[in-house]
């Protein structure tokens, strides 16, 4: 009983002698969840601003005599003269492995009605990206699962490769793929054992979603078991501006904790066309000077330094990396709007998804003309460059001769032969939603096809006879699939078990 | 907006002409509105407002407003007065005043600066780290 009596003393005597030095102003103007404050005479950009009854806004215009500052969350309690406070601390939220599995707003406040997040660090929301002499060439693969994307625009660890399309083209679905394929890699390496697995923590940032798509998308990766490996970061249509504009800037924090204590993350921003609306409609409101399509000068920069925060960093920085996957909505395939071509040259590359693809039944709807990953094979496993390295040329080919063919003029038999590989192809890359595939399975897929066991099946038959395959592997040929996933190559013995199992296959299969 | 600006200029030159080095001088304050009075500018009441927004930010940064519960002793005002006038480094007046709703303690404001050691501000920070 003593030491709480104590405590209660220290308490009391603390509170007898200590000054609290604060620097205040007060509102002169709040509108449109943007207060404008005279005073603050010590507020740095950028700082947290307290506001009556807890709310906290950030300092985003330091004028003259004013400063104009945007509010997080509510604001209807607040009134012209209500003192502000500066916090002397610069917007933060809390990071660590404890946020996995669980949906946070752009506080970093969790909204999943799971109580509290675990963790106690923090890290400010705005960074500078790492330096060149911390960064290292990306070299690892990162795999999504879609046959497409692995075997002709291979993306890396710490890469940013832009996910580009019209609306209802399936771009939230292949950055959905990538995290669902990540856990399902996550949760062989570890059942493996293996000391120097490295598994890829996912992030998914939403801006300006319909509450119903995000919590679709909550649903599936909670079927899948992705959820566990998974942040989610959201900030609806419904939200303020400032909080969409947040978000992502939020999730990129939460992935430099990994990406700073040596581990691998992946981001996926959906999507940076509303980030930038978001920016926008904030610029505006703050009377900041509009350019080309009313957004304000720095719209630029606003993308730019965020996708420069994912990085792969040396050894010497703890080898750790930040894959991106942003997103970009386009209107009527124009890629020559404003943002799109921004971001476009910010990331590494980009996988462009065609209406015209998705609507003959072609998904996901990649158009491999269009889409490219700078990167390139650098960041492949040998063993996709093996069964893989040749396909884009084929599929350009087919483009071309199909173009041709149009005209309905009679084809000599190795066109005919390159049209009708080029269609296999083609058929052999549709891949359902949510069911990404294994890096082996694709292997042995398109080891299949390069060795023309595909040639006499009948192209309607061609997605059967890829379920067909994959199938009969999984459940005949585990050990050889184990092989190929071990040794990340193909050697001729293990050519030649290839050749004998999918020849047995092949004698089980109806053409 | 390029009205304001204007308005905002000339009344900054107002205010410079009202300093006697570093302090605001009610002479020269005096002369600056007998001067507009016998020459009214363009947008003479706009230039006004602005003009009476800025002395009063100028008479903010050299007054320390003190508020307290119970009584405040003399040599406590001179204290503040000094130490005040030594951090800030311009001659700061003391303005008291009680207010029983600190409990105990006492709070000085001199701009935007707040120094408070008062039992219900320590009261309201408890409160706040409690919730």
């Amino acid at each position: 009983m003593s030491s709480v009596i104590e405590q209660i003393e220290q308490q009391i005597a603390s509170l007898q002698t200590k000054t609290v030095q604060s620097n205040t102003g007060s509102i002169i103007q709040i509108a449109d969840g943007v207060a404008k404050i005279e005073g603050l005479s010590e507020v740095m950009y950028n700082e947290m601003i307290e506001f009556p009854g807890g709310t906290i806004g950030i300092a985003l215009n330091l004028e003259e005599d004013e400063v104009g500052c945007v509010i997080l969350g509510e604001a209807s309690h607040l009134k012209q003269g209500d003192e502000v406070k500066c916090t002397g601390k610069l917007l933060s939220v809390p990071v660590g492995k404890g946020l996995l599995g669980r949906v946070v707003d752009a506080l970093g406040n969790a909204v999943d009605g799971k109580g509290d997040v675990d963790s106690n660090e923090s890290y400010p929301v705005e960074k500078i990206a790492p330096g060149i002499i911390e960064r290292k060439s990306v070299d690892q693969p990162l795999m999504t699962g879609i046959m497409a994307i692995d075997s002709m625009i291979p993306i890396g660890r710490g890469q940013r490769e832009l996910i580009i399309g019209d609306r209802g083209t399936g771009k939230t679905t292949i950055a959905i793929d990538t995290i669902i394929n990540q856990a399902k890699i996550n949760k062989v390496g570890e059942a493996s054992g293996d000391p120097n697995f490295r598994p890829v923590y996912s992030i998914y940032v939403a801006v300006g979603q319909k509450n119903a798509n995000v919590a679709r998308t909550i649903g599936v990766l909670e079927e899948t078991g992705a959820l566990d490996y998974t942040i989610i970061v959201t900030a609806p249509a419904a939200d303020s501006a400032a909080n969409q504009y947040l978000a992502p800037y939020t999730g990129a924090a939460m992935g430099e904790y990994f990406l700073q204590n040596g581990m691998d993350a992946l981001i996926v921003y959906d999507d940076l066309s509303k980030h930038a609306a978001a920016y926008r409609q904030m610029s505006l409101v703050l009377k900041r000077p509009s350019g080309r399509e009313a957004y304000p000068g720095d719209v630029f920069y606003l993308h730019s330094r965020l996708l420069e925060r994912s990085a792969r960093v040396n050894e010497d920085n703890g080898n750790g990396s930040l894959t991106a996957l942003p997103i970009i909505e386009t209107l009527a395939g124009d890629l020559s709007a404003y943002i799109p071509t921004n971001v476009i040259s910010i990331t590494d590359g980009q996988i462009f998804l065609e209406t015209d693809l998705f609507n003959q039944g072609i998904r996901p709807a990649v158009s491999v003309g269009l889409s490219v990953s700078r990167v390139g094979s650098a960041a492949q496993l040998k063993v996709t460059k093996q069964v893989a390295g040749k396909t884009k040329l084929e599929l350009a080919q087919f483009r071309e001769l199909a173009a041709f063919a149009q005209f309905g003029s009679d084809l000599d038999a190795k066109t005919k032969a390159q049209l009708d590989r080029g269609t296999r192809i083609v058929e052999l890359f549709k891949q359902p939603a949510f069911n990404p595939i294994p890096i082996e399975q694709q292997a042995v897929v398109m080891w299949a096809m390069q060795n023309n066991f595909f040639d006499d099946v009948g192209v309607p038959k061609m997605v059967e006879a890829s379920v067909s395959l994959r199938e009969f592997f999984v459940d005949r040929k585990e050990a050889l699939l184990t092989s190929i996933r071990e040794k990340a190559k193909i050697d001729d013995e293990l050519a030649g078990q290839l050749k004998e199992a999918v020849g047995e296959w092949k004698s089980t299969f109806d053409l | 907006m390029k009205k304001d600006k204007q308005i905002k200029e000339f009344a900054k030159k107002l205010l410079r002409l009202s300093l006697d080095g570093e302090d605001l001088s009610p002479e020269r304050v005096d002369g600056v509105l007998q001067a507009l009075s016998k020459n009214p500018p363009r947008h003479h009441l706009a230039v006004l407002k602005e003009y009476l927004k800025l002395v009063q930010r100028e008479i903010a940064k050299a007054t320390a407003v003190v508020t307290h519960a119970g009584s405040l002793s003399p040599a406590a005002i001179d204290a503040i007065r000094s130490r005040m006038t030594a951090k800030y480094g311009r001659s700061i007046s003391v303005v008291a005043s009680e207010d029983p709703s600190l409990i105990a303690g006492l709070r000085v404001v001199v701009d935007c600066d707040v120094y408070e050691s008062s039992i219900a501000s320590a009261l309201s920070s408890l409160q706040t780290s409690l919730s």
